[in-house]
């Protein structure tokens, strides 16, 4: 029945779980973080759905869903810290007119380092 | 499904039907603040006295998903007695804004919920929403405050945090799953004690980092200071206590039926992981000047020292497990109880410094604060001393010596720290200027009598353990039982 060995699905998943979790630690703009954890969650979704192919059960569908129900949740959740924190954060997303009508993404580095941030309004730039 | 099965249920549907109505008091009530409190607190008394008619009950399967146990139901009575502490202590905190307040308890009801579903699920479908059911309020009650722009930080890093760990264990459980063709956590721990293969050794180690987490165990742990320093005090407390208990329950309930705990490469990872962890905790929390981020790194070793007691396997383990989550629950949430009580709308009381001079103006306050923190060192006649009495025991009945002496050496280093706190208590007030509030505040009602239970119930337990003791044996007699009866 099944024309494709569920191997290949696997691989797959775990090169897009692989590939969100490389990006999230390189990533460094918030929404950009989030979007790589979206592409973790749904890398394990599809491992499920692989293995419930692999038992012809609906387990694993079961599982997607659910999966993709939360994610749906958290992701509210994120962008909405994300809109407080852009208009919180000094020097977390610069004025938009200033940076040429597009709108910059939110800096992880201006929310952990305090220093960043007074150097952000001082207009100082660091490597 | 019989009544009495559907009377098994009651606990947890009376959490999510009270979390229902608390939501419709903050739409339609004029005090919205007070409603919720009240509406809250009500329906987790309700569930509090429902798990006594749903005792008899037990033990009993709902559907594939819940087992009903007297060990699910002793966890869940520690998650929603913690609830209610938690809600005394908070009442007075968030006051001062009540207009847009009035969603913590909703928020925190609903993780209540979680924990109660995460410490009796017996599949992987019903763990994960447990999970997340208590993780994403948790986002919210973290970066509550949202004049504080810390706390909206770490509510943002908590979020990344927690969901790349999720990702790790649902991927976990697809590879568990792969291999097993089951959900069925007992069957899942069955597969991997055997023969196990590479996919399912790959898949619980996978799980291992998701729970980890979790649990804020080194070398997992590195989020626990800046969110328990960020966060409002009485979420902190919900997440040192009632998060980290249900899933060490969990954590019972998957691999001790099994004996992977205690045998085969997983032990050496727990093994490890504790050992890690009680020194890592210890040794940070030796120069913290912050009481937030001291508990949060005492923490990271409390849990150290439960994995323990997690490693020795066996009813004994299950029991000293559960015994020591107990008084580490109590002995926590009094010391947040009176981080809570102490802070004002403006400032959080978390410097050390802070609290020189207590005893003068709040003696009775100072006193339950040296017991919280003594017991969370382990000194006799405290609930602490008998829960680590207990892993001990359990510790040298499955022959841990070199964990055992780990256990020892470290309970003598934070022995340090905590008495530092408490010699700050009774030192004379620090001169003006040196981030002490003068006039300290009085401690608020609610706060108060939180504090107070739960300073009685430190010494109680630590004083007369033997009934709680014997209680908690049998109830984890129960979890061996009945995963043979899954079966």
């Amino acid at each position: 029945m099944a024309a494709v060995s569920f191997e290949y699905g696997l691989a797959l998943a775990a090169i897009l779980f692989i590939l969100g979790l490389v990006g999230l630690l390189t990533r460094r703009s918030l929404v950009f973080m989030l979007l790589c954890v979206e592409i973790m969650l749904n890398a394990a979704g599809f491992a499920f759905i692989v293995a419930g192919a692999r038992w012809g059960g609906a387990d694993g569908q079961v599982m997607f869903i659910f999966l993709l129900t939360m994610a749906a949740a958290e992701v509210a959740v994120g962008l909405a810290l994300i809109l407080v924190l852009s208009g919180r954060v000094p020097g977390a997303v610069p004025d938009e007119a200033a940076a040429g009508g597009e709108p910059a993404p939110v800096d992880m580095r201006s929310l952990l380092d305090t220093d960043y941030q007074k150097d952000a309004q001082a207009g100082r730039t660091r490597p | 499904m019989s009544a009495s099965g559907y009377l098994g249920l009651l606990p947890l549907a009376i959490l999510a039907g009270s979390a229902i109505l608390v939501l419709f008091g903050l739409a339609f009530a004029r005090q919205r603040y007070e409603t919720a409190f009240a509406l809250s607190m009500a329906g987790l008394v309700a569930a509090l006295a429902s798990l006594f008619f749903a005792w008899t009950g037990a033990p009993q399967r709902f559907t594939a998903l819940l087992v009903l146990d007297h060990f699910a139901y002793l966890s869940m009575a520690l998650s929603i007695g913690a609830t209610i502490v938690v809600e005394f202590m908070s009442f007075a905190y968030f006051r001062a804004r009540r207009e847009e307040n009035g969603e913590f308890y909703f928020l925190l009801q609903l993780a209540c919920l979680g924990c109660a579903v995460l410490a009796s699920s017996s599949s992987f479908a019903s763990f994960f929403l447990g999970l997340e059911l208590l993780s994403t309020p948790l986002f919210t009650l973290i970066g509550y405050r949202r004049e504080r722009e810390a706390g909206l930080r770490s509510a943002f890093m908590y979020l990344i945090l927690a969901g790349v760990s999720s990702a790790f264990l649902l991927f976990g459980m697809a590879l568990v799953y792969l291999e097993t063709g089951s959900l069925d956590i007992t069957t899942a721990a069955r597969a991997a004690s055997g023969s196990a293969s590479f996919t399912v050794l790959a898949g619980l180690a996978l799980m291992t980092v998701g729970i980890g987490f979790k649990l804020a165990v080194a070398p997992f742990h590195v989020w626990t200071p800046d969110i328990y320093d960020a966060a409002p005090a009485p979420a902190t407390a919900f997440i040192a206590t009632a998060s980290k208990g249900a899933m060490a329950i969990l954590l019972v309930r998957f691999f001790a039926p099994a004996g992977i705990a205690g045998a085969g490469p997983f032990a050496w990872i727990f093994a490890a992981i504790a050992g890690i962890s009680m020194f890592t905790g210890n040794i940070l929390a030796l120069r913290e000047g912050n009481l937030k981020r001291l508990l949060a790194y005492s923490s990271i070793a409390h849990l150290g020292y439960i994995l323990v007691a997690f490693v020795a396997s066996g009813n004994q383990g299950s029991a000293a497990v559960s015994f020591y989550l107990v008084a580490y629950f109590v002995s926590n949430l009094a010391a947040f109880a009176a981080v809570a009580g102490l802070s004002t709308n403006e400032a959080e009381a978390d410097s050390i410094e802070h609290y020189r001079g207590l005893a003068k103006g709040h003696p009775w306050a100072a006193a339950a604060l040296t017991a919280s923190l003594l017991s969370l060192a382990g000194l006799p006649l405290t609930a602490g001393f008998m829960g680590k009495f207990v892993i001990f025991e359990a510790g040298a009945g499955a022959f841990l010596w070199v964990l055992v002496v780990i256990l020892a050496v470290n309970s003598t280093i934070s022995i340090f720290y905590y008495l530092r706190v408490v010699s700050a208590l009774y030192r004379p007030a620090s001169e003006a200027g040196t981030g002490s509030m003068s006039p300290r505040p009085a401690m608020p009602a609610l706060a108060a009598i939180a504090l107070a239970a739960m300073a009685i119930a430190i010494i109680v337990i630590g004083a007369m353990p033997g009934s709680l003791m014997a209680f908690i044996r049998e109830v984890a007699r129960d979890i061996a039982s009945n995963a043979a009866a899954a079966l």
